[in-house]
């Protein structure tokens, strides 16, 4: 029996497969559960104004990145898909999506994209994809845990040191996390971002990118630099040296759930995260009204070392995009869809009902926009930001910096952990292409 | 017998194992009957079936179906090809057929993600990127284990008997099917078992494979719990989970009594 | 010897071979795929970018680093404790126990138990992880009963002790299988034997160690290789559970080998490492395979 309904379904799959042949434009979409509130009504409106049909699939956010990249190698991925921006260049540098240049520039809501975010999706000076959200990176602290020890608020620290004394007066008033800084493989990109690079804007000059992973003008990775190892060192304090911090948050199951269930007791001093959290610390989709979330916690800038000549503040950026298969059947028809998505209407509405950050000046200037206060003042904060190195390579140098925050939790010091970070980019990318600052 | 008191201390025992192991289950169920739940362990406000109502809205139903045509569709494969190869492996004399199964065995520790890149570009080439695909991909990942299992199981039947039906005329279809098969009828239920459950839960090469949304099954859906902006939807995961595991214990119900016996004939004879 | 003589084999010969052939496909399909895992070790393939169509071969170089960086030595003994604790201590050994004492004792008490660790086994992967960091967290079911009452402070046990949490986790999800094995095998002691060693008067104790283990080693050899494999190669409960850490502290050879085939994207040393796994394994087995071997 169990045959008998297996051989009927082989066959009915091969029935839908014929029937599936499109009849007129068919374009395939894919992308992950989260977005679909944007992507969705997009789809919807493409339909009703082309005619055509859409064939969407729709995938949970485990695996997807996975999944991308391999469709996108064999030649099986759909006509449009949402990828995270910091995959662009590498999957663009594969020759794997189509540049969309030519096909924007015929658009007239094109004009209103930030540059910034568009340099992101780029590579060797083509667009490959358009974001659709931004995000800005800050210190979250739990205001009632401040009053506790002590510190004066509107908290406005200067240098990290400003940051680790109050972290330490935290700890002495019995805050259990005192500064939640992200570290370690399972906090993935989190790591990377709200954690190793937000200090390392801040940890030397900015000049000849001595404050980066990256020379952006050799394209060379830097294996060793002063401002590696004052990070480092910072790691090295914040969970080892001082004890600033335990390191259980990193490796919950549900880092989320775990870090607001933190903050709901009570337990968390500061937080380095983003501009979601303003939303998300709470319910993501039902936060609480403005004045609790103001009562509850405050944000500040991530101020710089303290060294001489660098940031007072750093920040930076990541955010989705979505790009169009090199292989599309129809990239005319394919580009529509992308715009019927971001057509102003629906995203905006996106944008407001989601807190997210616009990445268009048309949502971002408009009254409904402005008139949240966090979402104006984060916009501010993204006028000094900077994004990812997205070469390719970027998703190896991140998994290394993640492993090598996870050694410097394990206890390993600084100088090993520089040793074997600079050994591993040396056997990724070879000798020529790494380079050491004094 | 035993003493009294011997066998009590025992019972003791075992239920306190029996308490011991079903306590973690406390937080799946109070988070499940929870509408408002949290993910914490605690005594819910109010008693629903909100949570459940919500896991089998939407494809669950769909998914279901899936789940159950990838798992008996696999496990069902398994058991045929199994069978097929494993009765000569066991009869004939094939030199170095044990360790030829062993080191089968031992092959298939390579992870299946490190098979996975070649895996889904055979399946893309063969037009396999659908369920028959992942059935088959998971009977050749399930074929060293399933082969060594059965080729136990057939070496216990007795050849005598075998003979003695060969002597009053039947056929080899007929000693198959009238004496090996329901003779090891037990090892077989085990083998399906444990192909079945493999299945089941298995979540990489359905979500790589499908190419329509229609395609995924229950482990696949279980992951939209977690879909919005990283908050995990404690309630759907629980009831969802329950609801997913359900089957897979009713199917080792159908079994059991088989498989009690069935296991015996799995040691090797070195 | 006897079977060469059996003529419903003999005449029909190539109906056994044709009934190997679907086998015999699958089988080559399988080795082939595997003999891709190996090809890959001695290259630099990436799951993403250039070197994912443009690879070349770099030798020995990723066996190499196995040794000479970070990572693999280390991930190394964390599977060894694993799967010493969970897999051959934990699942094998009370698997054991439990089949035993269950053997004598009415169905019911048998059902349940048989019900409890039969939905561990069931249970998915990913909702195990969940339900064991709720049951070990600062607000769980073990401070809760075990710790707060006795007014001591509540422990963050997946921080103190990673690896012993995610180690009981394991036996918790695997001990069915062993559980079902060894009863089975249990069965098929004769009760004659037991019998006879009850009248010459053994404790229960005696009987199990002395009489039943000895005739069931092929089953405990065939087990151990079993979830040896298993174990050595699994990976969603820890990496849900902890991710590897805190740090590394459960970073396990095929955590390992997922951060460093899937998010460092080097599919190459990936496959080495796999490679260097299932060489660890075959040289257990030969153990396992002596025990089996071993006269009574």
């Amino acid at each position: 029996m169990l045959r008998q309904g297996f051989l009927t379904t082989v066959a009915a799959l091969s029935l839908m497969a014929a029937a599936a042949m499109p009849a007129q434009a068919e374009v395939t979409i894919m992308y992950p559960e989260w977005i679909a509130s944007l992507v969705e009504p997009g789809i919807e409106a493409y339909k009703t104004e082309t005619g055509d049909t859409v064939n969407a699939i729709k995938l949970p956010g485990q695996g997807y990145d996975q999944r991308i990249a391999l469709d996108l190698s064999a030649g099986t991925a759909a006509d449009v898909n949402v990828i995270d921006s910091f995959m662009v260049s590498e999957l663009a540098a594969a020759g794997y999506l189509t540049p969309l240049n030519d096909m924007a520039a015929a658009w007239d809501q094109y004009q209103y994209y930030l540059p910034g975010l568009l340099e992101v999706a780029s590579y060797q000076g083509n667009v490959y994809a358009l974001p659709t959200d931004t995000d800005v990176r800050m210190l979250w602290y739990d205001k009632s845990n401040f009053e506790k020890a002590g510190i004066a608020m509107p908290w406005e620290p200067k240098s990290w040191t400003d940051v680790l004394d109050a972290a330490q007066k935290l700890k002495d008033a019995g805050v259990q996390y005192p500064f939640q800084l992200p570290a370690g493989t399972k906090q993935g990109e989190a790591a990377t971002m709200q954690g190793v690079y937000m200090a390392l804007l801040g940890a030397d000059v900015p000049e000849g990118d001595r404050n980066r992973l990256l020379n952006r003008e050799t394209n060379q990775w830097i294996g060793d630099s002063p401002a590696l190892r004052r990070v480092f060192d910072l790691y090295h304090q914040v969970y080892v040296e001082r004890e600033l911090n335990p390191a259980d948050l990193n490796y919950a199951t549900d880092i989320g759930a775990a870090v607001r269930q933190a903050l709901a007791d009570d337990k968390l001093g500061i937080l380095a995260s983003g501009s979601w959290e303003d939303a998300c610390l709470w319910d993501c989709n039902a936060p609480p009204s403005r004045e609790e979330r103001d009562a509850l916690v405050g944000w500040t800038p991530w101020p710089g070392s303290g060294e001489p000549g660098t940031k007072a503040t750093t920040n930076i950026s990541g955010g989705w995009a979505i790009g169009i298969n090199a292989k599309a059947a129809d990239a005319e028809a394919s580009f529509k869809l992308v715009t019927s998505i971001f057509d102003e209407g629906n995203f905006k509405a996106w944008t407001l009902a989601n807190h997210r950050m616009a990445v268009r000046t048309d949502i971002s200037e408009s009254a409904e926009y402005t008139a949240d206060p966090f979402l104006a003042e984060a916009t501010a904060l993204a006028a000094d930001t900077t994004g990812r190195d997205t070469i390719p390579g970027y998703q190896t140098v991140s998994a290394l910096i993640q492993q090598a925050t996870s050694d410097l939790l394990d206890g390993a010091s600084v100088e090993e952990v520089i040793q074997s970070y600079h050994d591993a980019l040396v056997d990724e990318f070879g000798e020529e292409k790494v380079i050491t600052y004094e | 017998m035993e003493s009294t008191s011997s066998s009590r201390i025992t019972a003791v025992a075992l239920a306190f194992m029996a308490v011991i192991w079903v306590s973690p289950f406390s937080w799946l169920f109070l988070n499940a009957f929870n509408p408002m739940s949290t993910g914490q362990l605690e005594i819910p406000r109010s008693v629903g079936l909100d949570n459940f109502a919500l896991a089998v809205s939407g494809n669950a139903g769909k998914q279901f179906l899936n789940s159950m045509l990838i798992a008996a569709g696999t496990a069902t494969l398994s058991v045929i090809v199994g069978i097929a190869a494993a009765y000569p492996l066991s009869r004939l004399r094939i030199p170095g057929r044990n360790a030829f199964l062993w080191t089968l065995v031992l092959l298939r520790m390579l992870p299946s993600a490190g098979v996975l890149v070649p895996l889904y570009f055979a399946a893309q080439r063969g037009g396999l990127l659908n369920q028959f695909g992942v059935i088959v991909a998971l009977t050749i990942l399930n074929l060293p284990f399933t082969l060594l299992l059965l080729k136990n199981f057939f070496d216990t039947v007795p050849i005598e008997l075998e003979e003695a039906a060969y002597v009053e005329g039947a056929t080899l279809f007929q000693i198959v099917t009238r004496i090996v098969l329901p003779m090891s009828r037990a090892g077989i239920a085990v083998v399906w078992f444990y192909s079945f459950t493999g299945a089941w839960n298995e979540f990489l090469l359905p979500l790589i494979f499908a190419r329509v949304q229609d395609a995924f099954p229950m482990s696949v859906g279980l992951y939209a719990a977690f879909g919005q902006q990283g908050a995990i939807n404690y309630g759907f995961l629980t009831a969802f989970s329950i609801i997913y595991a359900a089957p897979a214990v009713g199917v080792y119900f159908l079994l059991r009594r088989n498989m009690n016996t069935g296991f015996a004939g799995v040691g090797v004879k070195g | 010897m006897k079977n060469q003589a059996n003529p419903w084999l003999t005449s029909n010969l190539w109906v056994l071979g044709l009934g190997m052939l679907p086998a015999a496909i699958l089988i080559g399909a399988l080795l082939y795929f595997t003999a891709w895992a190996f090809a890959f070790s001695f290259t630099d393939l990436a799951l993403v970018g250039r070197k994912s169509v443009e690879w070349s071969w770099v030798g020995l170089q990723n066996f190499e680093r196995l040794f000479t960086r970070r990572g693999f030595l280390e991930s190394l003994w964390t599977t060894v404790i694993f799967v010493f604790f969970s897999a051959i201590v934990g699942q094998s050994v009370l698997g054991f126990l439990l089949a035993a004492l269950l053997r004598g004792t009415q169905s019911s008490i048998r059902n349940v138990v048989e019900i409890c660790i039969m939905l561990g086994w069931l249970l998915p992967d990913i909702v195990a992880a969940f339900l064991w960091s709720a049951t070990t967290s600062q607000t769980g079911l073990i401070n809760q009963l075990f710790i707060i009452p006795f007014g001591l402070k509540p422990i963050n046990f997946i921080n103190e002790y990673a690896l012993p949490v995610v180690t009981i986790a394991n036996i918790w999800k695997g001990t069915a299988w062993s559980y079902l094995l060894f009863s089975a095998a249990l069965d098929s002691v004769s009760r004659e034997v037991v019998e006879a060693a009850k009248v010459d008067g053994a404790t229960g104790f005696q009987r199990i160690w002395l009489v039943m283990l000895p005739i069931i080693r092929p089953h405990i050899a065939t087990n151990m290789l079993f979830i040896t494999i298993w174990t050595f190669t699994y990976f969603p409960l820890i990496f849900a559970m902890t991710g590897g850490g805190p740090g590394t502290a459960t970073q396990t050879l095929a955590v390992f080998l997922y951060n460093q085939s899937f998010s460092r994207g080097n599919l190459g040393f990936g496959s080495a490492i796999s490679v260097a796994m299932l060489v660890i394994v075959g040289l257990l087995s030969l153990v396992y395979l002596r025990m089996l071997r071993e006269p009574k």
